[in-house]
């Protein structure tokens, strides 16, 4: 007896649709909507979560086709899943959003606002560090030649707004890091292995993040280990609906982590993907690969290292991905506390999206742009001189807009406190 | 009907070509509001960002004979912000914010689209709050508040919304700005902001709202009582007025709910219990204390099996989230949901409990109950599948036995969510033939041509609807959750 | 004049029985409306006869004023013409008292203290208290917007009235509002007849909220030697966790009239709690007090009920301002009255921004209202207030006329909503706002 399958739902096709399930979980409350970014800037119900998942329904129920202008909608959207964080329904809305991604992109329908050739460059070049490492590079050239500065003090790139928003949001690329060794060995009372994912970006722009990261761990008992072989986690292809580019690359990925009780990241995009292979991937070491995945605030807030003084005012901003991907909310803020002087002020709307996204400032400068404001506007307000975040991509976005509201302020990851109040000689023998 | 492209390009000019929405896919989604049984298209949207355009908008309209549907955040639960006839559908979300917080006049001054708890925390440093706290009010507009009176768990203590309104900015139906009431707590003439507040944008389209602002209270307490039967527990509601005791909040939630809430939220209430008793004090410490005691002592005395006292700001917020976003979860308790809004006077409660379980089990279908206790206004909710034949009958012959009940009892047709399109042809069992056409007089001495919301409010009769051009848009069938 | 003829006044017996139908001239004139006296004076013993005594007047066009005990009916200017009294001190029932509910239905000519006292051994009560409020019945204090002490905490008729049972002028028998606390069925009709002067139909039946009468009650002066003072005292009450059920605020003529200690400006507080709390409260009132120069005395419960005797006065002027500006106003009102030379008394409501003002003193009109009302009361609406005149001589009405201005825009709604319901300008015409 065959099972059927189906062909269809609706305007969707099977493979990899949109949880229909999922889509009715939803009961229209609205209680997801204060809590979208784009909603707050908009105002409109079809740049809201309910209404987005309300257009993917209509389309599941064949009662619209899949269209640019629903392609502009879910374009708009961070993908931030605050909406889940508040969604009392249990709406899977990052999944569904995901899901419709991968059949727009399969159609070939999108919408005339967006950027392809961006986005096509982005994905072809982020997640390949041989790729990147060049255009860094070049970049890095550009910058330090002067011609940087050149170009933004003559405004040369006003007319083109996506490179003018590319080249305003990067921040100084530091020179090549020297490699991390392999293997770090465990300090203090041994606890297992952990592999360090290095990322995409994060080992481009702020090496020194996971140089910290390793040392944290090995500080806090951990046999570090950070496999050569590493690429990319497929998050930003996850992201843009290329679902099946995604699943080669984390089949890729996964090997490399094999021997490693945990494997360990601090780019909150990264971790978020990492621990949805499970979910994408049929394979069941896809599963257990994601329940080996933390966050590195989840490994070191259960470690007992010893801390020194830093007397700051520090300010704490939730990586999307990291708050409402993964919700890991007390640990990173639980840490900082525990940095002996170290004063933890609340930043109000702290889990609304910084508009970084992965890639979508460089796709939608204009929204992207909306929010790094008021995110600087808020960060501002709290009076603090530093504010920490998990994820890179936030690090770039806030750091570009607190400078253009003349903050002084340092934008940091929060393992880079750590590691400067990381007491070395009193690390357990 | 498609709109004029006169009337298009007019409201363009009003508003830009950002606050208009006419796509397909975008006036789709404006099609309902929580209540997503009741769907019904605009065929544009415009979305003003100032009285002055909410004006034009009106007057264009009106010239036009177009039907307006105002529109908040659209949470409401009676069908209240879609549009049945079509027409310019006018979302005021981006009128937001609070314009002035005057505390030594305890009160304020704010935009229609600002949600009811975004002023909450913006006057609590200041020491004060905005009362009305409907379940919905994280995301729910105080314009929409305002239309349609809502009420909330701690109205029993401090009144609904048209008691917290001292006066509204609004342009009727003829297309008047006019500023009704003020910050002075009277004046000479008719009392037409309280007639606005609960009019459903049926008189006219509120642009600003001067609300009232109340003390924080010294204290509060709350406690959780949990019991085996409803029963118990709505006699220990009755018990509780009858002592003369009005909490701040009197809330009951059934298992079904609880077993709902618990999955979803995690807000900490027991497993396995019939009932539970949300019960708020707030006030001077020594009169909360001094109430306390008998509250518990009344309690026990009706079988409570558990009695639990919140012992912190977060353990009482999380009672509270459960409460709040109760109408959230009903997504994991059942496919499907009809959430009725009747009142019985307060004595009928252990009636109209007992009245809710014969009519379950009659027409078979479950019946959950999470509702305002202290003031006899329940919410049951009555679940189904619609992919199950005939489970949808059967659920709206239970409503209307529900209702019915109700009103035998000497309730009311609606308790706090409003008429809409939902109540409308219900209201006849409440009021007669003479009671309706004086309402309606009342609404053609703002809105003469009959342009506001049609269809809301008040049951259709021949003599609505001339002027009007005539729509044939059905209400889609077997597309709803 | 269709009024004097007898066929009319026999149809009127018809409907009510001869006994209550009051022709005599004499006797009429108790019943003159600023001078104005009926032709006639109904009784009504029943909504249905109301209903039935409407009907006819709307056909033969008779100008109609309701009246409950006759205790405010010098409120508003002079009708236009006035043909019929309707006296409505027959319907008086309780029709519907269910404790629990703590709901109550009666008829519209009951008392205040009627009504309390069918409601004082269920310990419950309607939150009203105008002053010498317990002769005048229920559906006058409605009409008239009254209230008084006990608006602190509860609010008045607007906030408390449920749902009402009404005649329109053409004599249909309607009801609005619902008979439980919570209803958002449909317009809210009743806050549309509260304080409209049965302009636009007369009330018969009213369904009210009642709270319980605290177990215990305390009330106190506190005496405050000067406005600065007064003022920064109110704000702290007003901000304070204290929760006064009773307030009020007079001068020291006021105080005198009532019979209390006459301070420069005395606040009157009552708190209603259990024991514990009312004695917690009054002590944390007492340390207020004195933290802001002020003394404190403990009052009897009936000092309460004398603060009608401290208004009670020919001419009352009823001014509205913002809360904040209450002692603001008190200042100005009292300096207006020594330019003046005239005596007064001020009783106020705080935290409402409401002052009542009477005065005594035998100027003529022109001057009262060139040199007190009308400068007072520019000045007030200047500020989004109102000063109107609660009660005065016709004389003085004439020249003030009773309500000050009020906005186009919104007299023109007014107006539609008048000539809906009122197309023949039957009831109490002329008599509200804007010649309503």
């Amino acid at each position: 007896m065959s099972q059927s399958v189906p062909v269809r739902l609706g305007a969707f096709d099977a493979q990899d649709a949109p949880s229909m399930d999922g889509l009715r979980a939803c009961v229209h409350c609205g209680i997801c909507l204060p809590q979208c970014p784009t909603y707050r800037v908009l105002g409109e119900e079809m740049d809201s979560p309910r209404g987005r998942v309300y257009l993917m329904r209509a389309a599941a129920e064949d009662r619209i086709a899949l269209t640019p202008t629903m392609a502009r909608h879910l374009d708009l959207c961070l993908g931030c899943r605050a909406c889940e964080t508040a969604c009392p329904s249990g709406v899977p809305f990052g999944q569904l959003l995901e899901a419709t991604r991968g059949q727009f992109e399969r159609r070939g329908v999108t919408a005339p606002q967006r950027d392809s050739a961006t986005l096509r460059f982005l994905l072809e070049v982020f997640p390949h560090p041989g790729r990147l490492g060049p255009m860094l590079h070049a970049l890095r050239m550009y910058q330090w030649s002067g011609m940087q500065a050149v170009v933004r003090g003559l405004g040369l790139l006003a007319p083109f707004a996506k490179l003018r928003a590319m080249e305003a949001l990067l921040p100084p690329v530091p020179a090549p890091a020297a490699p991390l060794p392999e293997v770090v060995p465990a300090r203090g009372r041994a606890r297992g292995r952990a592999g360090v994912l290095l990322g995409c970006a994060q080992r481009f722009f702020y090496p020194d993040v996971n140089a910290d990261t390793v040392r944290l761990l090995s500080a806090a008992g951990y046999e570090v280990v950070v496999p050569r072989e590493q690429e990319c986690c497929g998050a930003l292809h996850l992201h843009a609906g290329r679902i099946d580019d995604f699943r080669a690359m984390a089949r890729r990925l996964m090997p490399a982590f094999d021997d490693v009780d945990v494997v360990v990241v601090n780019a909150a995009g990264c971790g978020s993907a990492l621990k949805e292979y499970g979910h994408w991937l049929p394979e069941d070491a896809a599963r257990l690969f994601a329940e080996r995945v933390r966050d590195v605030s989840e490994v070191l807030v259960d470690a007992d290292l010893p801390l020194r003084p830093l007397p700051q005012t520090v300010t704490y901003h939730d990586a999307c991905h990291l708050v409402h991907g993964q919700r890991v909310r007390a640990e990173p803020r639980s840490l900082l506390r525990r940095i002996p002087e170290l004063r933890l002020v609340d930043l109000p709307d702290g889990e609304l999206c910084c508009g970084s996204a992965g890639v979508y400032n460089l796709l939608e400068p204009e929204m992207a742009g909306e929010l790094g404001r008021r995110k600087a506007a808020r960060i501002g307000e709290t009076g603090a001189r530093v504010v920490a975040a998990g994820n890179p991509g936030c690090l770039m976005q806030i750091r570009q807009h607190c400078r253009a509201l003349g903050l002084e302020i340092e934008v940091v990851h929060p393992v880079t406190l750590l590691a400067r109040a990381l007491a070395e000689t009193e690390i357990a023998r | 009907m498609p709109l004029p492209p006169q009337v298009l390009r007019e409201l363009e000019r009003i508003v830009g070509a950002a606050g208009l929405v006419v796509s397909r896919e975008g006036l789709l989604t404006y099609e309902c509001d929580m209540h997503t049984f009741y769907k019904g298209a605009p065929e544009a949207v415009v979305l003003p960002e100032s009285a002055a355009q909410v004006a034009e908008i009106v007057r264009l309209c009106r010239r036009e004979r177009v039907p307006i549907v105002p529109r908040g955040s659209g949470t409401g639960l009676i069908g209240g912000a879609m549009a049945p006839e079509g027409g310019v559908m006018v979302s005021m979300t981006r009128m937001n914010r609070i314009v002035e917080i005057d505390f030594a006049n305890r009160c304020a001054t704010v935009e229609p689209g600002l949600i009811n708890l975004w002023l909450s925390q913006a006057t609590r440093e200041g020491g004060y709050f905005f009362a009305p706290d409907p379940s919905s009010q994280m995301v729910s507009s105080i314009g929409g508040n305002a239309s349609t009176n809502a009420g909330g768990p701690h109205c029993l203590k401090y009144g609904i919304t048209v008691n917290h309104i001292l006066g509204l900015e609004v342009v009727t139906g003829a297309g008047e700005l006019v500023r009704l009431g003020g910050k002075t707590h009277e004046r000479p003439g008719y009392d037409l902001t309280g007639v606005m507040v609960g009019a459903e944008g049926t008189l006219g389209l509120i642009t600003g709202v001067i609300v009232r602002l109340t003390h924080l209270p010294e204290s509060v307490k709350t406690i959780l009582a949990s019991f085996s039967t409803i029963e118990d527990a709505s006699e220990t509601v009755s018990a509780i007025i009858r002592a003369g005791i009005i909490p701040a909040a009197l809330e009951m939630l059934d298992e079904v709910v609880i077993r709902a809430i618990e999955e979803g939220i995690h807000a900490g209430y027991p497993k396995g219990a019939g009932a539970v008793l949300l019960i708020e004090l707030d006030g001077p410490v020594a009169e909360i204390e001094a109430q306390a005691a008998p509250i518990e002592a009344i309690c026990r005395e009706h079988l409570a099996l558990e009695i639990r006292v919140a012992r912190s700001e977060a353990e009482r917020a999380l009672l509270w989230k459960g409460r709040k976003e109760a109408a959230g979860v009903f997504g994991r308790l059942t496919p499907n949901w009809l959430l009725q809004d009747a009142v019985v006077p307060r004595s009928k409660l252990p009636e109209i409990m007992r009245e809710l379980q014969a009519i379950g089990a009659r027409h078979r279908v479950v019946i959950a109950n999470v509702f305002h206790a202290g003031d006899g206004n329940l919410h049951p909710l009555i679940c189904y599948d619609d992919r199950v034949p005939g489970e949808l009958e059967r659920a709206k012959h239970a409503n209307e036995d529900l209702l019915h009940a109700c009103l035998r009892l000497g309730g009311s047709v609606t308790g706090e969510h409003g008429v809409g399109l939902d109540k409308c042809e219900s209201m006849p069992l409440q009021f007669a033939k003479a009671d309706l056409n004086f309402m309606a007089r009342l609404r053609r001495a703002f809105d003469p041509d009959s342009i506001m919301n049609p269809g809301k409010l008040l049951p259709s009769h021949p003599a609505c609807g001339e002027g009007f051009r005539p729509t044939a848009r059905p209400l889609p069938t077997g597309t709803w959750i | 004049m269709a009024v004097s003829t007898p066929a009319l006044h026999d149809a009127l017996a018809d409907l009510v029985g001869p006994a209550h139908v009051l022709r005599d001239p004499v006797a009429r004139t108790r019943y003159a409306v600023d001078g104005l006296v009926p032709g006639v004076v109904i009784r009504p013993a029943d909504a249905e006869e109301v209903s039935r005594v409407l009907a006819l007047c709307s056909s033969e066009r008779l100008a109609v004023v309701a009246r409950g005990a006759g205790t405010s009916q010098d409120l508003g200017n002079p009708p236009r013409r006035l043909d019929l009294v309707l006296e409505l001190g027959r319907l008086a029932a309780v029709r519907e008292y269910v404790p629990e509910d703590m709901v109550a239905t009666v008829e519209t000519g009951l008392t205040l203290a009627g009504l309390a006292a069918h409601l004082a051994p269920h310990r419950q009560m309607l939150a009203l208290d105008p002053p010498a409020g317990g002769a005048r019945s229920v559906g006058g204090v409605l009409a008239t917007h009254a209230s008084g002490a006990l608006r602190f905490r509860y609010g008045t008729g607007r906030d408390l009235l449920l749902g009402a049972r009404f005649v329109q002028a053409d004599g249909t028998l309607t009801w609005g509002g619902a008979k439980v606390v919570k209803s958002v069925t449909g317009y809210d009709v009743p806050k549309l007849l509260v304080g409209s002067l049965g302009t636009l139909a007369v009330l018969v039946e009213a369904t009210l909220r009642l709270h319980p009468m605290p177990p215990a009650t305390r009330s106190w002066q506190v005496a405050l030697p000067s406005h600065a003072a007064a003022r920064a005292f109110l704000a702290a009450l007003l901000d304070s966790p204290l929760q006064p059920d009773r307030a009020a605020l007079l001068d020291a003529a006021g105080l005198r009239r009532a019979g209390l200690t006459p301070d420069p400006v005395g606040l009157l507080l009552s708190i209603g709690s259990v024991a514990e709390a009312v004695e917690q409260q009054g002590r944390a009132l007492e340390a207020l007090a004195s933290g802001h120069g002020g003394r404190t005395e403990g009052i009897a419960d009936a000092a309460w009920s004398r603060l009608g005797a401290a208004v009670d006065a020919p001419i009352r002027l009823r001014l509205a301002c913002e809360p904040r500006r209450l002692l603001d106003w008190v200042a100005e009102a009292q300096a207006a009255a020594r330019r003046l030379g005239v005596e007064t008394a001020l009783l106020a409501q705080p935290g409402h921004g409401v002052i009542q003002m009477a005065v005594w003193g035998s100027q003529e009109p022109r001057r009262m209202g060139a040199e007190l009302v009308r400068p007072l009361r520019a000045a007030v609406e200047a500020q989004g207030g109102s000063l109107i005149l609660e009660r005065a001589p016709a004389e003085l009405k004439g020249d003030c006329e009773t309500w000050g201005s009020i906005s186009p825009e919104i007299l023109t709604i007014m107006k539609r909503i008048k000539s809906e319901f009122d197309p023949n300008d039957c009831l109490s015409p002329g008599r509200f706002v804007g010649g309503l």
